[in-house]
């Protein structure tokens, strides 16, 4: 059991980031969103943190400790794409290009305002997310010791 | 959300460079609202959430320019003030000198909302500023924190002004619900002479009056006096408790649609006159007697907005500015003394004129302009009051008279106390820095002596917002015998005998010292506190007894609100039961699995069993989602539940080890209150979830419009442009909760330390 979390955790996180990005790049024509992205990078950082313990995952991934600021910056985005249409005089919300108005397209990725606002999601979801884990691992292992 | 080092390793900014900025912020806005104001002034009007009826609305018109160009004004000179005050603050109560940060944030803060409620002409923007200041007032005026005095202090005026705040907004709710709309302008079109619009307008004098500490609400503020002297040279003289008479002059069209409104505030002005006045001689302490002084001078305030009227709304814009100049500047010199000699009572104190010349005369002009003697901007306030009093009636004016003469008395009690007589105390040298202040307010108010023209211009603008048509306030100088020279006189010479006569003087104001002990509303206030917290203590002890009564006191009251909603409402045709086809069989077959899992946590003793129990009937209710076609739905049960079974089991490791299973020892009477429990908790929910099944027809709410309308949202997806789009509020709003749950671990966790 131990010897299979040890050989997936480490090789889980780039296909799991992998799915994570195909879901938002889809996911405004198919189905899961920014929501969905972010718990899954979310559950495969949590799988490093049951295989190597808090020390172990934090050190072999320096780039944690900064997701409160992922987050923080998640919620910012998306309240900027939210709210930006206030200024100019519109309901807040309101995604652009309007309806019947051309989209550019890279592939399937469509460029709208509410693409950024998933990834606003996706940000806040994700740093929250392994903040939470990090706080409760920490909780376990003080218990542990 | 501060950098996760910021909080710990970062060297914070000198407070000094902070204080500076500060200042330089509040010059700054002073000179914006100023240049603005001669401009003409100026109005936003953004209606961000039309549906809901939430706007933006502010307007610099003649009130918002009066009490902005106060908070940002007094700002300035107090803001310097504490540039020096606090250091040397900070340094006899031991702290870092770092710790001043936290003290510029919320006084900018306060600034800011201050102004943000000066120019607010919408009810709902009205109360959110109204509770801002309140919330910043809390943190200043508990500043020295490790002090109880300070902190009961701020939960005091927290709670008084705070809880008094919430009648603002029911007002508002009347009004709205009779009127639909929260905008004052298009309120003042609509309203009209009523019960409804006077129950309104009363609840919203009553926040106001609170917030203005007057009786009987005006205790919280003697005890806010804990709060260091810049605060209370700000707050409690220009500002926080400026922001309840400035809502009254905002809402003024709407209450003198009731007589019976304008003679409540016209009773409680008065009663605070004589309470604060009276009890403004008796006090020894510095601080305390201006505090007296202002619950007092705010009562001038209210009676002006009670007698109303053109007269009466010019009297009372022109009586705050004199008296927020005059009153700061009283303040500071009473923060300077102390730093100076160490000493605060002013039986302890006493001939500093020949030591402090310059703070002794311009703290002279200040008590002079409180005291209304001519060559200051003073004796135009009172001029005014005079004549507005005069216009009311004989009594009113008598009790104009008696009024001021008290005011005569007690801040020359306080100013001949403090620097002529006995030196008692040695004073030595302090920062010029906490006298130039002082001399900069003492010479406004001494132009304002000469020059009124500019006061009374804003004065009289300020009044025709309060009074809805022009008003034309032109305060000046008559060397004759008129009524209001005569009664100017005769209030001097009134306060001089108050002042002369000093032990009748001191049985007087000390009886009634004593009566507002015994009997006064602070004691009901104590009273009612201890009270809540003994209720309060009892019900948290019986819910948090054990596991079951936690589980309980969630579970039984929701069941039970449930059933009442499912009693009330018309069932007719809410619980159906559709027939089972072949095809349903993965359905069934899952959802039995669901029943078993459920038996096993109810009855399974063990630890992890019932956890993975849990997370088994989780994932077969994300199997339901996916047959039934909504792929979105078990893509989101799937990820959740996994997640939660982890922390679920990370947290349960943290439990202690039971010793031995508890069900076994349980007694048959809780056993049955248990089966009681249950059965509330599950029928309800059983009830509920039956009847939301039952509605499953698409052309249910706005459905079917959405998934039409996907397309020209540029989706494929219903579910994600929902999310994202069609309900992007809700969205927004329920990742903040998410974030603000995590924020609330990590300070249940590791004391808020972000990582």
């Amino acid at each position: 059991m131990s010897d299979v979390i040890d050989l997936v955790a480490p090789r889980l996180l780039g296909p799991a980031v992998m799915v994570a990005a195909a879901i938002i790049v889809k996911g405004y024509t198919d189905v899961g969103d920014g929501f969905s992205a972010g718990v899954i990078v979310a559950l495969a950082i949590s799988l490093r943190y049951v295989a190597y313990g808090t020390e172990g995952a934090e050190r072999s991934l320096p780039v944690l400790r900064h997701a409160p600021v992922v987050a923080a910056c998640g919620l910012l985005l998306a309240l900027a794409v939210g709210f930006f249409p206030v200024l100019a005089g519109e309901p807040p919300f309101t995604h652009h290009p309007g309806p019947g108005e051309h989209v550019i397209k890279i592939g399937t990725l469509e460029l709208i305002s509410a693409m950024a606002f998933d990834v606003g999601v996706f940000l806040l979801v994700c740093g929250m997310l392994v903040t939470l884990v990090h706080h409760l691992a920490r909780l376990v292992e003080e218990a542990d010791g | 959300m501060c950098d996760p080092d910021g909080c710990t390793t970062v060297k914070s900014p000198p407070g000094g460079a902070l204080a500076w900025t500060a200042v330089a912020f509040a010059l700054a806005g002073f000179v914006v609202c100023l240049a603005a104001w001669l401009a003409g002034g100026g109005s936003i009007d953004i209606a961000w959430a039309p549906s809901l009826d939430l706007r933006l609305d502010f307007a610099l018109d003649g009130l918002g320019a009066l009490y902005a160009l106060l908070a940002t004004g007094i700002g300035t000179v107090v803001f310097a003030y504490g540039a020096a005050y606090l250091p040397l603050h900070l340094e006899h109560e031991g702290r870092p000198a770092a710790e001043s940060r936290r003290f510029w944030l919320w006084m900018t803060l306060f600034m800011v909302s201050m102004v943000g409620l000066a120019c607010a002409r919408d009810l709902i923007l009205l109360f959110v500023f109204f509770d801002l200041t309140a919330v910043a007032s809390y943190f200043l005026i508990g500043f020295d924190r490790h002090r109880l005095e300070a902190r009961g202090a701020a939960l005091m005026a927290l709670l008084v002004t705070g809880v008094s705040a919430v009648a603002l907004l029911l007002g508002a709710v009347l009004l709205y619900d009779q009127y639909g709309t929260f905008s004052l302008p298009e309120l003042f079109a609509r309203a009209r002479p009523g019960t409804n619009t006077a129950i309104a307008g009363a609840l919203i004098a009553v926040a106001a009056l609170a917030k203005s500490a007057q009786a009987p609400l005006h205790f919280w503020l003697p005890r806010a006096m804990a709060a260091p002297t810049p605060v209370s040279a700000y707050l409690h003289s220009a500002a926080m408790v400026a922001a309840g008479v400035l809502v009254l002059g905002r809402v003024h069209p709407l209450l003198a649609l009731d007589q019976t409104v304008l003679d409540g505030l016209l009773v409680v002005g008065l009663v605070s006159i004589a309470v604060g006045g009276l009890l403004a001689l008796v006090q020894d302490e510095l601080k305390q007697i201006l505090a007296h002084s202002t619950i007092s001078q705010y009562g001038y305030v209210v009676v002006l907005y009670g007698i109303g009227g053109a007269s009466g709304a010019a009297a009372a814009a022109l009586y705050v500015v004199a008296h927020a100049i005059a009153k700061s500047a009283l303040f500071m010199t009473a923060g300077a003394v102390t730093e100076a000699t160490g000493e605060s009572r002013l039986s302890h104190l006493g001939g500093l004129a020949r030591r402090m010349p310059l703070l002794a005369a311009a703290s002279g002009l200040a008590a002079a302009t409180l005291a209304a003697l001519p060559l200051t901007l003073g004796f135009f306030k009172d001029e005014l009051f005079f004549g507005a009093a005069r216009e009311r009636g004989t009594t009113m004016a008598v009790m104009a008279v008696v009024a001021a003469a008290l005011t005569f008395a007690y801040i020359a009690r306080f100013w001949f106390g403090l620097f002529t007589g006995v030196r008692r105390t040695e004073p030595h040298a302090i920062p010029w820095l906490l006298v130039a202040p002082v001399v900069v307010l003492a010479a406004v108010a001494l132009v304002g002596g000469f020059v009124v023209g500019p006061f009374a211009g804003l004065a009289g603008d300020a009044a025709a917002v309060t009074h809805g048509a022009p008003v034309d306030a032109n305060p000046a100088y008559h060397l004759d015998a008129r009524a209001v020279n005569v009664m100017a006189v005769a209030a001097w010479a009134l306060g001089a005998a108050i002042l002369l006569f000093a032990r009748a003087r001191d049985a007087v104001a000390g009886a009634a010292a004593r009566l507002g002990d015994r009997f006064g509303p602070r004691r009901l206030y104590g009273a009612s506190l201890r009270a809540l917290n003994v209720y309060s203590d009892r019900l948290h002890d019986a819910e948090i007894r054990d596991l079951r009564n936690s589980i309980a006191a969630v579970l039984v009251p929701t069941g039970v609100l449930v059933a009442l909603g499912v009693a009330f409402t018309p069932t007719r045709g809410s619980f159906t039961a559709g027939s089972i086809a072949a095809a349903d069989l993965p359905i069934l077959v899952l959802l039995v699995l669901c029943v078993a899992a459920a038996i096993t946590v109810a009855r399974d003793t063990g630890r992890l069993r019932p956890v993975l129990a849990l997370s088994v009937l989780g994932f077969a209710l994300a199997a339901v989602y996916a047959v039934v076609g909504a792929p979105d739905v078990a893509l989101v049960a799937v990820l959740v539940e996994t997640i939660f079974t982890l922390v679920f089991v990370g947290v349960f490791s943290r439990l202690p080890l039971p010793g031995r299973p508890a069900t076994t020892a349980a007694p048959v009477g809780r056993r049955r209150r248990n089966v009681v429990a249950g059965i509330i908790a599950g029928g309800a929910s059983f009830a509920l979830i039956w009847s939301t099944l039952s509605r499953t027809s698409p052309n249910a709410g706005d459905a079917r419009a959405q998934i039409a309308r996907t397309r020209e949202a540029h989706g494929g997806d219903v579910v994600t442009v929902i999310l994202a789009d069609f309900r992007g509020l809700d969205t927004m709003v329920e990742i903040t909760v998410l974030a603000v749950a995590v924020i609330g671990v990590a300070s249940l966790l590791h004391r808020g330390r972000n990582w």
